[in-house]
């Protein structure tokens, strides 16, 4: 199946000197509850992830108090977007970005941080048929491009025929891979550019339609078509590599000066039309966006609040560790502020192929320190203890805590012990392994870990792996390692984009993200047939139930943490949103205060 | 890894001294038959500066050398997570709860952020560790850079300058890169992939790429003094009288390095170790639980602003050493050769 880059992402943020995770306190009781209470505060508020009726997709989206038109947004950032083509789009800070300018056939509207799958440029999230196998979306009317020509449904083929490009390999896969039924997609068909286009879409230009047959099933198809890479591209005005520099816009913001590395503005579309939006608000008249001061240096700036920076937000890096206990101590910077969870997990992937035994994953789970290591990232501020592998805001993700690390997070060694004598291998040796010299708070927790698995029982001998090579040996299938640091964050709220890369027995290979090597013929069975249940609400409560067997019946990984980030605003920005699943403001809702 | 040089100064220093050498032969001046060790002892007894500058210097290296034996009185160790352990020393940011660090009656320097290791015990085993690399290094490097320095410069011609090619390339070789480079792998050939990386194997490489690449500068100032020695009137009658080259090297040249090799030795040490501090912030030194000085400091400038007392300690320290061990230098030399004197 389909890698997703997104874990390097996740993983290169804790990188940047682990200032953008050792970010945030939660909004909610974290300030008192220093032992165990932090869990609870993010989780119930992102509960909601939900698919929206035909009502919910239709424009425009809803006024949100005290707004006002006109302006200017500055966000700041610590380096420039590094893609501006849809279909080259798959990082979440580019994504944020491409919000303003490119939709795609669904979207999330976010609400008081709940996620919704609305129809984007479709009226609705789609009509699926033949279990999965078939789906249709018919285009909303007054769809239009920035320079007033209409958006048609052969602009919406022309951007997922783009995505099998030879030079739009940055992007996602998913949707190729299933029209074509292989991962070698670009063998079967070579884009759009020498006059033929895919069998498997057809597009009705009198209804407006247009329809995907599938090679394999996915009834998830909707949540896939919300990615960037499958946004709307203008036959007409295709420049192929140059529209990477000068993308055309269907959103409210089309781009009007970019120098590389410094700055990127935005100005109103005027062609757009808010009543075919249902997501986008699009109150300030521009963005304009500085690219270059570090997490640190913004945060000063956020804090001094003076000038234009009045109107600055931080674009994608956090608050750092320095300045966390600083923000949150000031009751006044504390309310510039916004902060959430991130939709991926931080875990420690256990090698089944090494540890056979599940009661010495299980002994792990029980003995790992949660509570130490946490405090090592900033406490409850950095982030959640991880008790399940989908994360709060995965749709239908239900709470479960097997191995008692919300009453216990600093680790029950006595329990692992027991385990551990009872499967009769006191003294198992465990290698751990972490990415050396990117994050200095790595260099802490292993301290900890080594201690707390000496205690339990187990022979701990901890190998740092250099942290540019760090993937390529963990994803070795014969490595050496038996518990390995490593990152996941699903492409979209569903469980599949978690369980099946990470889990499903029959993708492990060289340079594949099962990790944990876990081979389970039942895993790969309930896998299978989950992703085949139609229904969203059943499918949902199929990956959930399959969250906690997996955990209770083979304990490949040790969750650690849900991230938590911190983002500082101006006094005079309003609208101030966190959006779950790009760990980021909502963009399109800002407005500048008068 | 390349030191400071000190040829503005060595150089003029060596060429007054030039009225030293012939040691025991020295005539009598007024009938006291004082040696010149003696004479420079008399002298460095009554240099104030260099007096408290040598104590200092040794209580550090008192301190490094009994620091198990002040741990066990002081009831702590260095590899105790005590912050993580119990609660009340570190608060949910990981910092500590009481002012100035967590200092109290029990953590006497207060406690370390993040792990909550006891500061006290983790400075002086810093202090041990530390000491026992730049010291080790600094010997080996300073002995090493005798021998070829003196050979280069007194057999001159081929070796000289053959001797002066493999100095040029250590002296423009990136030896912190070649030795982060080299470092994960010779690792790999020496550990088997289940084992930890043995602390005494870390050490024993340090301390060798320190030496390998460090004795090229004082080795080439040595033999640069020794080339204008050699030609120097007392070393001609010294060949003329047949004294073999190796009295000539050990009775005529050395005691007129002294000084030089003095200043460069003292200003090593200190080096030593911030370059180990600076290899194991790179990933390729100590790295925790072993207790580091450099580690320490460079962990305090990254929290100072939450935590400034944790840097205070082993920072204050560290500038007392070295300012301590760089006026004990000077002493030395000044006792050696007054002439020098400010």
């Amino acid at each position: 199946m389909s890698i997703s880059r997104r874990n390097f992402v996740i993983a290169t943020s804790v990188a940047a000197g682990g200032s953008m995770v050792l970010s945030a306190c939660s909004s909610g009781g974290a300030g008192g509850a220093g032992t165990s209470g932090g869990g609870a505060a993010g989780t119930d508020k992102f509960a909601a992830v939900s698919i929206g009726t035909k009502q919910d997709s239709t424009g425009p989206a809803p006024e949100i108090p005290g707004a006002k038109k006109g302006g200017t947004i500055r966000p700041i950032g610590p380096q420039d977007f590094s893609h501006l083509d849809p279909q080259r789009i798959y990082f979440t800070w580019n994504s944020e970005l491409a919000n303003l300018y490119i939709r795609s056939l669904t979207g999330y509207r976010i609400d008081g941080g709940a996620m919704k799958l609305v129809g984007d440029l479709a009226t609705d999230t789609g009509t699926m048929s033949d279990g999965g196998k078939t789906w249709t979306f018919t285009l909303k009317d007054g769809l239009k491009w920035e320079d007033g020509s209409e958006l048609t449904v052969d602009d919406v083929r022309h951007g997922i025929e783009r995505g099998f490009a030879s030079f739009t390999t940055e992007g996602a896969t998913y949707l190729q891979a299933a029209l074509t039924g292989t991962n070698d997609f670009r063998s079967v068909y070579k884009g759009p550019y020498d006059g033929k286009h895919l069998d498997s879409v057809v597009t009705d230009t009198a209804k407006k339609t247009i329809t995907f047959h599938l090679k394999t099933a996915r009834p998830d198809l909707n949540w896939t078509l919300a990615m960037q890479s499958y946004g709307a591209v203008p036959v007409k005005h295709d420049t192929k590599e140059k529209y990477d520099k000068d993308p055309v816009s269907c959103g409210p913001y089309r781009l009007s000066q970019h120098s590389v590395d410094k700055s990127l503005t935005m100005v109103r579309n005027p062609h757009w039309d808010p009543a075919t939006d249902p997501i986008r608000n699009a109150y300030p008249d521009s963005f304009v966006f500085e690219f270059g001061p570090e997490a640190l240096q913004a945060t000063d700036r956020m804090i001094a609040d003076s000038g234009t920076d009045q109107y600055a937000v931080m674009a994608y890096s956090g608050v750092p560790a320095e300045r966390i206990q600083k923000v949150l101590a000031t009751p006044e910077l504390k309310s510039r502020s916004v902060d959430g969870l991130l939709t991926g997990l931080y875990y420690y992937a256990i090698n089944c192929k090494r540890i056979t035994d599940v009661r010495v994953r299980q002994a792990l789970n029980y003995a790992w320190p949660l509570q130490q290591i946490r405090t090592i990232y900033g406490g409850p501020s950095a982030g959640d203890y991880a008790t399940t592998i989908l994360g709060p805001d995965m749709a239908g993700r239900v709470k479960f805590d097997i191995y008692g690390k919300l009453t216990k997070p600093q680790g029950d060694t006595a329990k692992a012990k027991a385990l551990l004598k009872a499967a009769g291998k006191l003294g198992q040796k465990i290698i751990y392994t972490y990415p050396q010299g990117s994050n200095e708070d790595l260099e802490k927790t292993k301290v900890v870990i080594a201690n707390a698995l000496t205690e339990a029982g187990f022979d701990p001998v901890v190998k740092p792996v250099e942290s540019t090579s760090y993937y390529d040996q963990v994803q070795q299938i014969d490595n050496s390692f038996d518990v390995m640091w490593f990152g996941w964050s699903p492409d979209w709220p569903t469980g599949y984009t978690m369980l099946q890369p990470l889990f499903d027995g029959r993708t492990i290979a060289n340079g594949a993200n099962n990790v944990s090597q876990l081979k389970a013929s039942w895993v790969d069975a309930a896998i299978d047939k989950a992703a085949a249940i139609t229904d969203p609400t059943k499918a949902n409560a199929a990956w959930a139930a399959l969250d906690k067997e997996l955990m209770e019946k083979e304990a490949p990984i040790i969750p650690e943490t849900y991230s938590r980030r911190f983002y500082l605003y101006g006094s005079k920005v309003g609208g101030t949103e966190y959006d779950p699943l790009n760990g980021s403001f909502v963009l399109y809702k800002l407005f500048a205060k008068s | 890894m390349t030191s400071p040089m000190t040829s503005a100064t060595a150089p003029q220093a060596a060429a007054d001294s030039g009225a030293v050498p012939p040691t025991r032969s020295a005539p009598a001046r007024g009938g006291t038959g004082r040696s010149p060790g003696q004479i420079a002892w008399l002298r460095f007894r009554r240099d104030r500066t260099g007096l408290v500058s040598a104590v200092v210097v040794v209580l550090f290296f008192v301190a490094g050398i009994g620091a198990p034996l002040i741990a066990k009185v002081y009831g702590k160790d260095p590899y105790t997570t005590y912050g993580q352990n119990g609660t009340g020393l570190l608060n949910e940011f990981g910092f500590p709860i009481r002012p100035n660090g967590g200092i109290s009656g029990d953590f006497w320097f207060g406690v370390e952020p993040q792990l909550g290791r006891d500061v006290l015990t983790l400075l002086l085993y810093g202090i041990r560790n530390s000491l026992l690399i730049a010291t080790v290094t600094t010997v080996l490097v300073t002995l090493l850079g005798i021998v070829v320095g003196l050979t280069a410069g007194y057999l001159g011609g081929r070796i000289d300058s053959l001797v002066g090619r493999v100095i040029d390339i250590l002296l423009a070789f990136p030896s912190t890169l070649f030795f982060i480079a080299l470092w994960p792998v010779m690792i790999s050939v020496l550990v088997p992939p289940d084992e930890n990386t043995p602390t005494w194997l870390t050490v024993v490489s340090l301390i060798s790429v320190m030496t390998a690449f460090g004795w090229a500068p004082i080795a080439r100032l040595l033999r640069g003094e020794v080339l204008a020695l050699r030609e120097r009137e007392f070393v001609e009658s010294a060949k003329v009288t047949g004294a073999s080259p190796a009295r000539i090297i050990f009775r005529e040249l050395l005691p007129n390095l002294w000084t030089p090799i003095l200043i460069q030795a003292t200003l090593a040490l200190p080096m030593y170790v911030t370059t180990e501090a600076a290899l194991a912030f790179l990933g390729v030194g100590l790295s925790d639980p072993t207790p580091d000085w450099g580690v320490m400091i460079q962990r305090g400038a990254q929290v100072y602003q939450n935590d400034i007392t944790y840097m205070l300690f082993p920072g204050l320290s560290m500038v007392i050493f070295v300012i301590a061990f760089n006026l004990l230098g000077d002493s030395v030399r000044d006792a050696l050769d007054p002439k020098t004197r400010r």
